[in-house]
């Protein structure tokens, strides 16, 4: 069926339009190598952060970052930027279409490690974790289709 | 059903599957309160920094314009709310210097507030919690209309997507995003013992058991 996914796609850029007006995303082409080489990034990272000899801090700030990389490689890939990391993860709703517990994940994360970062003190445990990497397991397989 | 005339039943009732602690919706409001008396008051302390037009509170409580004025005349002649005019439209307001306020505010969070959503959104659950736990300003009473509410949920198999699917009504109803933490029962055990920063600042301040308990978790 294509007309359904032709319309998810239009309504896609009309939200991200959308953003661009409110100043949170910016139009800029992005070329093949720079979206193959953040996608590159995340699903290296994506596979280390699964390393259990690692300390569960360490696998977390993969895991973010990964998903962070693969966040912003779909995003790049429509023709957007985004200044904030917290934008890119908000924007996945209309990139890849990410369920809205994956995106309550994504936000928790930045959240988490924002209060950490101010605190400075880290305090992960593993239930984000694993959501975490489940989370950008998912996102790796959504931007591969794209 | 057939009354039983009094005779003891041989089989004690089961407790319903989809309730945690056996306890159905509202039933806890609904054994004190009238409808009309639940849904005034849950606006009144529930939001008890706000001002309610009579107008308004008669649509929010979905109720007939005589019994929530009724209530209304009630609860300020007892002064447990306060009335003002401007103009020729009354507000009321839940009354702070009432000497019953903490327990009302506290009986609408346990029933029709925060605790009964988040009791209601976790019990089908609740087979997988052995703690559920609210923490934070909204137990403190010291929440803004901002605030989120926070929550430590303990179990061995619930991952954090199923904790946000299954609190995402709770989350609409009450206008409130909901934070959960999510431990396993080693990693609870170990952080209340280790004095883990966070839990030992949670459990050191005020919270409220929503489900199970902490010896259990």
């Amino acid at each position: 069926m294509r007309t359904p996914s032709l319309l998810a796609a239009s309504m896609a850029r009309e939200n991200l339009d959308n953003l661009v007006k409110t100043g949170a995303l910016k139009i800029e082409a992005a070329t093949p190598e720079e979206i193959s080489a953040l996608i590159r990034s995340g699903v290296n990272r994506l596979a280390d952060a699964k390393n259990p000899s690692l300390s569960l801090e360490s696998r977390f700030d993969l895991a973010y970052n990964a998903a962070h990389a693969l966040s912003l490689a779909a995003l790049r890939n429509l023709g957007y930027r985004a200044e904030k990391r917290h934008l890119v993860f908000q924007s996945l709703r209309h990139t890849l279409n990410l369920p809205n517990e994956k995106w309550r994940v994504l936000d928790h994360a930045h959240r988490s490690r924002n209060i950490w970062e101010y605190e400075g003190g880290i305090d992960v445990d593993e239930a984000l974790v694993e959501a975490l990497i489940r989370t950008t397991e998912e996102i790796a397989a959504r931007v591969e289709r794209i | 059903m057939r009354p039983n005339m009094g005779t003891k039943s041989s089989a004690r009732p089961p407790v319903a599957p989809s309730t945690i602690s056996g306890r159905q919706k509202s039933a806890l409001a609904d054994a004190l309160f009238t409808a009309t008396q639940q849904r005034v008051l849950s606006l009144l302390f529930g939001q008890p920094d706000r001002e309610f037009f009579v107008t308004e509170i008669i649509a929010l409580a979905r109720a007939g314009r005589g019994a929530v004025q009724r209530e209304l005349v009630k609860l300020s002649q007892s002064g447990h709310a306060v009335v003002s005019e401007i103009g020729n439209r009354k507000y009321y307001q839940a009354n702070r210097e009432s000497p019953l306020f903490e327990e009302i505010c506290s009986i609408v969070r346990k029933t029709l507030g925060v605790e009964e959503s988040i009791r209601n959104a976790c019990a089908p659950l609740s087979g997988s919690l052995s703690l559920v736990l609210l923490y934070g300003s909204i137990v403190r009473g010291t929440e803004t209309a901002a605030s989120d509410i926070d929550l430590l949920l303990v179990s061995d198999d619930l991952t954090l997507e199923a904790v946000y699917s299954a609190l995402s009504p709770a989350e609409k109803s009450l206008g409130r995003r909901i934070n959960p933490t999510l431990y396993t029962s080693s990693e609870f055990r170990q952080r209340r013992v280790s004095k883990s920063g966070f839990l030992t600042r949670v459990l050191e301040g005020a919270h409220a058991l929503i489900a199970g308990s902490l010896d259990g978790a």
